[in-house]
C-alpha cells in the first residue's frame, strides 16, 4: 500500500513494522524464558514425569476429532439441502439455526449441567463434544451453503437427467467439490474445540477425561508454589499448536477469511 | 473466532436469495423439480435447534426459580431474579466493563490490524515472519497463555522489569492487583490474542482492491497516508463492520481471560457477564439468579448482532 522507492523510506517502514510486532513476540519469549528459569530443563522433566501430559493430549484429540466429524457430516448434508434441494420454509429453518451463532457458551451451562448429570453423561467426552458441535454447526452451514450456492445448477440438472438420485449427487458432486470450504471448516472447528476452556472446566472432572486447556490449572494444584513448572506445562501444550499452524499456515489463514470474503 | 466475518456473509446470503433467478412469479422453479431436501437438513437442524433452544427454554424456566441446582423442591419466584439483577451493582459493573472493553479492544485491534495489513502489503522484507508472529496468538488457547500473562504483569514480573530498563521504573506496580489497572491488562491481553484475526481479514480485503485505482491515485500525487485514508479505508468498510459485530459478540462472551488471569477481581474490577454467570451458577450455586443473568446476556447478544448485522446489510 505504501509506495517505497527510496531506500530510506523502505528502512523506515521495516523499522516501524518491527517495533510494532515486538509486543506480539514478547509474551512468547517471556514464556520460554520463564519455563527454563530455576531448574532449567528440569522443569520440563518434572512436568513430563507426572505422566499425565499424554493423557490430556489424547483427550483433547479425541474431543476435537469427534467434534470435527459431527460438524463435517451434519454441515455437508444440511448445506446441500439448504442450497440445492426443495425445502418448504427453508429460510425459517435457516434463520432459526443462524440465531444460535450468537449464543454464548455460558448461557448453556446450567441446563447442560443438569441434563448431563441426568443422562449420566457428566465427566464424559460427549458432554463437551455435543454442545461444542452444536455451537459450531450454524456458522459452518452458513459458509458451506454460500459455497454450494456458487456451484452451477446445470451440473445438478444434468446429473438428474442422467438418472442420479440426491444421494448419488451428494456423494459424487457435493463431497468432492466442497473440499476447499471443508478444509476451512475443519480448521475453524479444530481451533474452537482444541482451545475451548469453559465446557471442559465444568464437565470434565478427572484427569482421565480432561483436556489440555485444563493442564495449567492441573499443575497449579500439583506444583502449588512453582510457577515455572506451570509455565513449562503451558509451553508443552503450545508447541503442537504452533507446529500445526506453521505446517498448515495457508489453511489456517484461509479458514479465518472464508466467511468474510468471496 | 468461529463466526469470523458473519456480517458480510449473512447479508450476501440474503441478497443471493432474493436476486437468484430460480423462483418464477409463482414461486415455481424452471427446469426439473428439485428433490425434497428436508431429510438432508433435519439432522443438523434437530441437533442444533434441539440442543440450543432446549437449553434456552430450560434456562428461561430456571430463571424464575429460587434454586441451588440440586434441591428437589425449587421455589417459584417469578421475576424476582431479574429484579435482583437490576439492583445488583456488580451486574451494572459488568455491563460497564463490557462496553469499555468493546470500545477499546475494537479500536486498538482495528488500528493495529489495519496498519499491519497495509505495511505487509508494502513490499517489506520477510513478510511471512511478521505474519506468523502476529497470527500465532490466535492459534494459542487463552487458557495456555494465562499463566505467563499472570507472571508478566505481577509485581516482580517481566513488564515491570522492562519499565525499569527503559527508565520508567517509577511506573512499576502490581498491575493485576490494582482495580484501576487490572481491566486495561485484560484488554491488552485480548488485543494481543485477536489482532491476528483483524490483520488477516484486512490483509485479505486489501488484496481485492483494484490496483489501478491505487495507481491512478498515486499518479495524481496522493501520498501513502492519503491513499490509505481516502481509498483503502473506505474499500474495506465491509470488513470493518463485520469485525465490529464480531467484537460485540466477543466482548459479551468474554470469559477465559478475565477468569484465568484475574478471576474477575480485584474487587470485581474485571468481572464480565460470563465470569459473573459462572461464579453465581457454579461455585455459589445460585442457579436461578445465574439463569436470569444468562437470559439477559442472550438478549444483549442478539440485539448486538442484529444491530450490526442490519447495518451491514443496509450498506451493501
Amino acid at each position: 500500500m505504501f509506495e517505497t522507492r527510496r531506500l530510506s523510506s523502505k528502512v523506515i517502514l521495516q523499522v516501524i513494522l518491527t517495533i510494532m510486532v515486538l509486543p506480539f513476540l514478547f509474551p512468547l519469549i517471556a514464556m520460554v524464558q520463564e519455563s527454563l528459569s530455576g531448574q532449567g530443563w528440569g522443569n520440563y522433566k518434572a512436568v513430563w514425569a507426572t505422566g499425565v501430559v499424554p493423557r490430556f493430549f489424547l483427550n483433547s484429540t479425541i474431543i476435537a476429532l469427534g467434534v470435527i466429524i459431527i460438524v463435517y457430516c451434519l454441515t455437508m448434508l444440511a448445506a446441500f439441502g439448504f442450497s440445492k434441494l426443495h425445502v418448504r420454509w427453508k429460510e425459517v429453518f435457516f434463520w432459526m439455526m443462524l440465531a444460535a451463532l450468537t449464543m454464548p457458551e455460558v448461557v448453556l451451562l446450567t441446563p447442560l449441567f443438569s441434563t448431563a448429570v441426568h443422562l449420566g453423561l457428566y465427566n464424559t467426552y460427549a458432554s463437551v463434544m455435543l454442545p461444542l458441535a452444536a455451537l459450531q454447526i450454524p456458522f459452518a452451514v452458513l459458509l458451506t451453503r454460500n459455497f454450494v450456492n456458487s456451484i452451477p445448477d446445470e451440473l445438478f440438472d444434468a446429473a438428474r437427467v442422467d438418472g442420479a438420485n440426491a444421494a448419488l449427487i451428494f456423494w459424487k458432486i457435493i463431497v468432492p467439490l466442497t473440499r476447499p470450504i471443508a478444509a476451512a471448516i475443519i480448521i475453524l472447528t479444530l481451533i474452537a474445540a482444541w482451545n475451548d476452556y469453559l465446557l471442559p472446566l465444568v464437565f470434565l472432572q478427572t484427569p482421565s477425561t480432561q483436556t489440555i486447556t485444563l493442564l495449567p490449572s492441573f499443575f497449579v494444584s500439583e506444583f502449588s508454589d512453582d510457577q515455572t513448572k506451570v509455565v513449562a506445562s503451558a509451553v508443552i501444550t503450545a508447541i503442537p499448536e504452533v507446529i500445526a499452524y506453521l505446517c498448515l499456515q495457508r489453511l489456517f489463514e484461509r479458514g479465518l477469511t472464508a466467511g468474510a470474503l468471496k | 473466532m468461529s463466526s469470523a466475518g458473519t456480517g458480510t456473509t449473512v447479508s450476501r446470503t440474503r441478497q443471493s436469495e432474493t436476486a437468484a433467478g430460480h423462483l418464477g412469479p409463482k414461486g415455481r422453479r424452471r427446469g426439473p423439480r428439485r428433490p425434497p431436501g428436508l431429510p438432508w437438513i433435519l439432522p443438523a437442524f434437530v441437533f442444533v435447534v434441539g440442543l440450543i433452544y432446549y437449553c434456552i427454554g430450560y434456562t428461561g424456566y430456571i430463571s424464575t426459580l429460587n434454586w441451588d441446582g440440586v434441591s428437589p423442591n425449587p421455589k417459584h419466584v417469578g421475576f424476582a431474579n431479574y429484579t435482583q439483577a437490576f439492583h445488583d451493582p456488580v451486574f451494572w459493573d459488568t455491563i460497564r466493563h463490557t462496553v469499555i472493553f468493546f470500545i477499546v479492544t475494537f479500536t486498538v485491534q482495528t488500528a493495529l490490524g489495519f496498519t499491519f495489513a497495509a505495511l505487509l502489503h508494502s513490499k517489506v522484507k520477510l513478510p511471512n515472519l511478521y505474519k506468523v508472529i502476529i497470527f500465532i496468538p490466535v492459534v494459542l488457547a487463552p487458557a495456555t497463555m494465562a499463566p505467563i500473562f499472570r507472571q508478566i504483569f505481577s509485581a516482580n514480573g517481566q513488564f515491570n522489569a522492562i519499565l525499569s530498563d527503559i527508565g520508567l521504573g517509577s511506573l512499576a506496580h502490581p498491575w493485576l492487583a490494582q482495580s484501576s489497572t487490572a481491566l486495561p491488562v485484560i484488554m491488552a491481553i485480548t488485543v494481543w490474542e485477536w489482532t491476528g484475526v483483524t490483520f488477516i481479514l484486512y490483509f485479505a480485503a486489501m488484496t481485492q482492491i483494484d490496483k489501478e485505482i491505487l495507481e491512478a491515485a498515486r499518479i495524481d500525487g496522493a501520498n501513502g497516508v492519503k491513499v490509505l485514508t481516502r481509498i483503502v479505508w473506505p474499500n474495506v468498510r465491509g470488513t470493518t463492520i463485520a469485525l465490529a459485530m464480531l467484537s460485540v459478540i466477543g466482548a459479551l462472551k468474554t470469559f477465559d481471560v478475565p477468569y484465568l488471569v484475574s478471576l474477575g477481581g480485584p474487587n470485581y474490577a474485571t468481572e464480565f457477564l460470563g465470569t459473573l454467570i459462572y461464579r453465581v451458577s457454579i461455585p455459589q450455586a445460585e442457579v436461578g439468579y445465574g439463569a436470569a443473568l444468562s437470559i439477559l446476556l442472550l438478549i444483549l447478544s442478539l440485539v448486538g448482532a442484529l444491530a450490526f448485522g442490519l447495518r451491514g446489510t443496509r450498506r451493501n
